[in-house]
């Protein structure tokens, strides 16, 4: 059986507010924190979702909208980067699972 | 609804909705609030839900033709691997066929919506048919607290009151530590991602691989290769016409090893013996949640509070301690106790800790704590790296010379374990967590 791609996988997952252009983000990052102290930058591959990526200089980004609210960089960051909370029904993001 | 309610549960999973129907069987007004769109839309397990309570919920639950659960279970497996082979220790018993049956497989956005109508029926049988809700996408925001007890909720601009409030709101614990029942930062250490593909088959096919008869299910969870290399293990059940594929991988080992829980999940799916038991599927649904490892150090530094109980898995109750991942009937049974226990508080006319303490008592007393407070070394053995490395290894090392026939004079047993136990480990290695295995099972 074909292994799927993170973006394939994505594409399986339905969200809330998807019509929406703009969504409140449920959580913020402090990517400066990210940019200047972190030694590992760690949410950009243990995010399972791929919302933090790094660009050709290194440097950390975070987008919202893949979020499927796991939880797993509220952990993951142990530099107080992250603020998490839950997206708001009506103007955030977050999932809506099929199965769960 | 300017009106005070006996009880606020956030939280529509299986601890929440397990505390609504014993609120609502007991003649008590409550609001169940639950931000996703519907009860089970946010929720997301392996899953197995074990034992029987169940039962007590929604009794005779098997009798329904299309009940919110997916296979009974009757088959059990327990899979070491490593890059090539798989050795299980396989059990299936007739026995598991009676009901109650002793564990089931679900999907929670099926299941735990199925169970909100259930608790909505026992509503509508209570004597606050028109004042109790199950309320769902709200969001709270903050649990109102006066003098350190708990009175309410606050969602947006909008308050709540209550004469007590049950946090069940998972593993992401917000609320828990808002009131001052948990660190603002949990660390990592004995934290999981949780990470799983649906995939689905055509039914006879699923059926006739799996040998499953009627609504028969089997649950075979891996220790090894699965993770690689990283605390942890992967699982695989049986659902009506899917399987739920995933693995659970610790956080902490997960950064400093540099390693993407969706790029395991793929080595574990690559794996020879995976790939013959998936061909054919097509998946469905990718998701992923935190889980906690059932390591008490991270708990809560209490169960309640005046006005305030915690239940499920924000209090982190959730153990796999080797024979089976459990978490959603430690949520039922907290659920139930602390539904218990605020039913008696209303009795006595007294929210205080000096009756709410019953539920730590309660839980104390039931196989939930028992089990967690007797197996801490079987969780600290399992998440220790010889168990997801060395052993798997050796084991199947072993298996494979064992198995192998070559037209060669065929050494002994002893021989063969010895030779895969120098390979992978030591004696001195093994006797240390045999000393381990015998102290803690």
């Amino acid at each position: 059986m074909k292994l799927l791609t993170l973006s394939e996988r994505l594409g399986l997952v339905s969200y809330r507010n998807q019509a929406k252009s703009e969504v409140k983000p449920h959580i913020r990052v402090d990517t400066d924190i990210c940019n200047s102290v972190c030694p590992h930058k760690c949410t950009t591959y243990v995010c399972p979702a791929n919302c933090y990526t790094l660009d050709d200089e290194g440097k950390v980004h975070f987008q919202v909208e893949d979020c499927i609210e796991c939880g797993t960089c509220m952990y993951a960051c142990d530099q107080g980067a992250v603020d998490w909370n839950y997206p708001d029904p009506e103007i955030g993001r977050g999932v809506n699972w099929n199965f769960g | 609804m300017d009106e005070k309610f006996d009880c606020i549960i956030v939280g529509a999973g299986i601890a929440g909705l397990a505390a609504a129907m014993i609120l609502a069987r007991n003649n008590m007004k409550f609001l169940l609030i639950e931000k996703g769109e519907f009860a089970g839309a946010k929720n997301v397990s392996g899953g197995v839900l074990w034992g029987s309570d169940l039962a007590r919920l929604v009794p005779e639950y098997w009798e329904e033709e299309d009940g919110g659960w997916e296979r009974f279970i009757n088959h059990r497996r327990l899979t070491f691997m490593d890059n090539q082979s798989t050795f299980s220790i396989d059990f299936k018993s007739s026995h598991f066929n009676e009901t109650p049956y002793s564990g089931v497989v679900v999907l929670r956005s099926k299941f735990d919506r199925w169970l909100a109508n259930k608790v909505q029926e026992a509503i509508d049988a209570s004597d606050f048919a028109m004042e109790s809700f199950i309320a769902t996408n709200i969001k709270v925001d903050e649990v109102l607290m006066k003098d350190d007890k708990a009175v309410g909720i606050r969602t947006g601009e909008e308050e709540f009151h209550a004469d007590s409030v049950i946090i069940a709101e998972g593993v992401n614990n917000l609320l828990t530590r808002q009131v001052g029942l948990q660190d603002d930062y949990v660390p990592a250490d004995h934290m999981l991602t949780g990470i799983k593909e649906v995939i689905r088959f055509d039914q006879k096919v699923l059926e006739d691989r799996f040998q499953l008869n009627g609504l028969s299910g089997m649950s075979n969870e891996f220790l090894g290769y699965a993770t690689d290399g990283i605390e942890g293990g992967g699982f695989l059940y049986t659902n009506r016409d899917t399987i739920s594929l995933g693995l659970v991988a610790g956080i902490k080992e997960m950064r400093e090893k540099h390693k993407s829980p969706h790029e395991i999940l793929n080595h574990f799916k690559a794996h020879p013996v995976v790939q013959d038991m998936i061909q054919g599927g097509e998946v469905i649904e990718y998701s992923a949640h935190v889980v906690s490892s059932g390591d008490k150090r991270v708990m809560p530094k209490e169960l309640y509070k005046d006005g305030l109980l915690l239940c499920g898995e924000s209090a982190n109750l959730l153990m796999n301690a080797g024979k089976a991942i459990q978490g959603m009937d430690y949520a039922m049974r907290s659920g139930i106790l602390g539904a218990e226990t605020i039913v008696k508080a209303k009795e006595r006319g007294d929210y205080s800790k000096q009756t709410l303490k019953e539920y730590k008592q309660a839980l104390a007393e039931s196989y939930v704590m028992k089990d967690i407070n007797n197996f801490q070394d079987a969780v600290h053995m399992l998440h220790s790296p010889q168990m997801f490395n060395n052993v798997p290894n050796l084991i199947c090392d072993f298996g494979r010379k064992f198995f192998t026939i070559d037209n060669e004079p065929t050494k002994k047993s002893r021989a063969l374990f010895s030779e895969s136990v120098k390979k992978h480990s030591s004696y001195w290695d093994l006797m240390k967590l045999g000393f381990k295995g015998a102290k803690s099972l």
